[in-house]
């Protein structure tokens, strides 16, 4: 229990140093002034919410290819945080959108690529809750769960190559419009402070599976006595 | 600045949101191990 | 090759089973004629509004009835139970994928070519001059759709819900296809028309990709 409490601490220390890098440290920008700041958040978040579905797909088959339930509980947590990291990345995008474009929701590429993102992962929870059996709960949202990664790329391909055909405002600046050094190095340092987050959200998360695991053994030996 | 308005706001709702997921979690966590506890006492109790 | 061999008759199968009753395509057919009427609507199908939106409506049309039509795949399997006389007839489950991707690719495609000229009357769009440049796309789009929607209804017949659970999970999952055919399609309905290599190369990157994963994942998905 004290170790994860420290860690716990760790993360909001780093969460914390982070937010003021990305408010005092980095400097202002030129065009935008101080609203590009919460692209620290967004981007950090973005950058996470992919690691996070990263870390599903291969847990996803592992469990495919060997069957142990940790791998499961590995999947489903990584996908649950992805999720939530994604949430993050599409509620901040519009609250940046609105002040410099007087637009709520705009289909440039990376929001619309982000939304099916997230719609794809909604579903791999999903499936889930309609599946009974724990085996093949886990079997088929982790075919599910590999099949949506595959797509990752494949949507993000297909509609920023679709996006440019029409163009847009290309409301996310990205990487592309960051020149100061100082930048990158806030950029940089809040997305190891969402790593650190992730870590800790994933294990909690991690432990509440295992927990159910062994509710539902338990649950067994019940019933068989 | 209005717009300082908005940054915070968002950084916020981020926070928000994963407080929000980190409190559920720990809710989910603690009804599960008292749901542990009641099934591991009729187990014995069944011994 | 065992595995052609066992596809063809598989495959043969598949095809004797649907033309003997052709509900499956007759009622494809005409959903998405009813989705191409009810499009048209919702604005005005006059010939500049429909090479704009046209595409995209199509394509979009053909989603919904797949996502449909693909239910009945593993799910005629599961209600008269011949999933596991199917698995011990082949020696590669893959056999079976191979011999459902094939059927289901033909059903759409002939759904497709059945409605492209109705499409093109109502809403005046040239289809004659494109005309073999519109069936490579639509066998291109309709190959991808039918790999990822037999992997899936694999899925979805073993769950809960299953009617709605093939459309959520598909949908999302076949938003490139969407948007590649789309694109080569309006470029084929523009005044002067053209071909879109690079959505073409991007479909058939798509259907080479996911034909790989379900190679790799087929014998999971029928698993006892």
């Amino acid at each position: 229990m004290k170790k994860s409490v420290l860690s716990a601490m760790v993360v909001l220390l780093l969460l914390g140093v982070a937010a003021y890098a990305a408010f005092f440290v980095a400097p202002t920008d030129a065009k935008q002034g101080v609203i590009y700041r919460i692209l620290y958040l967004h981007v950090a978040s973005a950058w996470t919410g992919l690691t996070s579905f990263f870390i599903c797909f291969i847990a996803n088959s592992l469990y495919v290819l060997r069957r142990q339930p940790r791998w499961d509980w590995l999947g489903v947590s990584a996908g649950e945080t992805g999720l939530v990291f994604t949430t993050v990345v599409l509620l901040t995008g519009p609250i940046w959108a609105h002040p410099v474009w007087g637009i709520w929701w705009t289909w440039d590429a990376r929001l619309t690529s982000t939304f099916v993102l997230w719609l794809l992962y909604v579903s791999y929870l999903l499936l889930r809750t309609l599946v009974e059996e724990p085996d093949r709960r886990a079997l088929l949202s982790a075919l599910f769960g590999i099949f949506a990664f595959i797509d990752v790329p494949l949507v993000f391909g297909s509609i920023r190559w679709w996006r440019t055909q029409h163009p847009q405002p290309i409301i996310m600046g990205g990487p592309g419009s960051f020149f100061d050094p100082t930048m990158y190095r806030v950029l940089f340092f809040t997305w190891l402070a969402m790593l650190g987050l992730m870590t800790l959200l994933l294990r909690q998360r991690y432990r509440l599976e295992a927990m159910r695991g062994d509710l539902e053994i338990i649950q067994r030996e019940l019933e068989a006595a | 600045m209005k717009n300082l308005n908005s940054v915070f706001a968002a950084y916020m709702i981020g926070w928000t949101v994963f407080f929000v997921y980190y409190i559920s979690i720990a809710r989910r966590t603690s009804v599960l191990r008292e749901d542990i506890e009641r099934l591991k006492n009729s187990l014995n109790r069944g011994k | 090759m065992a595995l052609l061999s066992n596809a063809t008759v598989l495959l043969g199968k598949e095809l004797r089973t649907e033309f003997r009753s052709r509900e499956l395509l007759t009622t494809t057919t005409v959903f998405v004629l009813i989705v191409i009427v009810l499009f048209s609507f919702s604005f005005d199908p006059t010939s500049e509004e429909s090479r704009r939106f046209g595409a995209g409506l199509l394509w979009l049309a053909f989603l919904f009835a797949a996502s449909l039509m693909l239910q009945s795949c593993f799910l005629r399997e599961q209600n008269s139970d011949t999933l596991s006389a199917l698995r011990l007839s082949v020696s590669d489950p893959f056999a079976i994928f191979l011999a459902k991707v094939t059927a289901n690719t033909l059903f759409l495609l002939l759904t497709e070519l059945l409605l492209l000229p109705v499409f093109a009357v109502m809403y005046n769009v040239p289809v004659l001059p494109s005309l073999h440049w519109l069936v490579l796309v639509c066998f291109l789009g309709s190959l991808g759709v039918s790999i990822a929607g037999t992997a899936l209804s694999a899925i979805s017949a073993q769950a809960r819900m299953r009617e709605l659970l093939l459309p959520l999970l598909l949908l999302p999952l076949l938003t490139p296809i969407l948007v590649a055919s789309t694109e080569v399609t309006a470029a084929l309905f523009d005044r002067s028309p053209y071909v879109q290599w690079k959505g073409v190369g991007f479909l058939a990157v798509f259907d080479l990709a996911f034909l790989t994963i379900l190679w790799l994942l087929g014998e999971y998905l029928v698993e006892e």
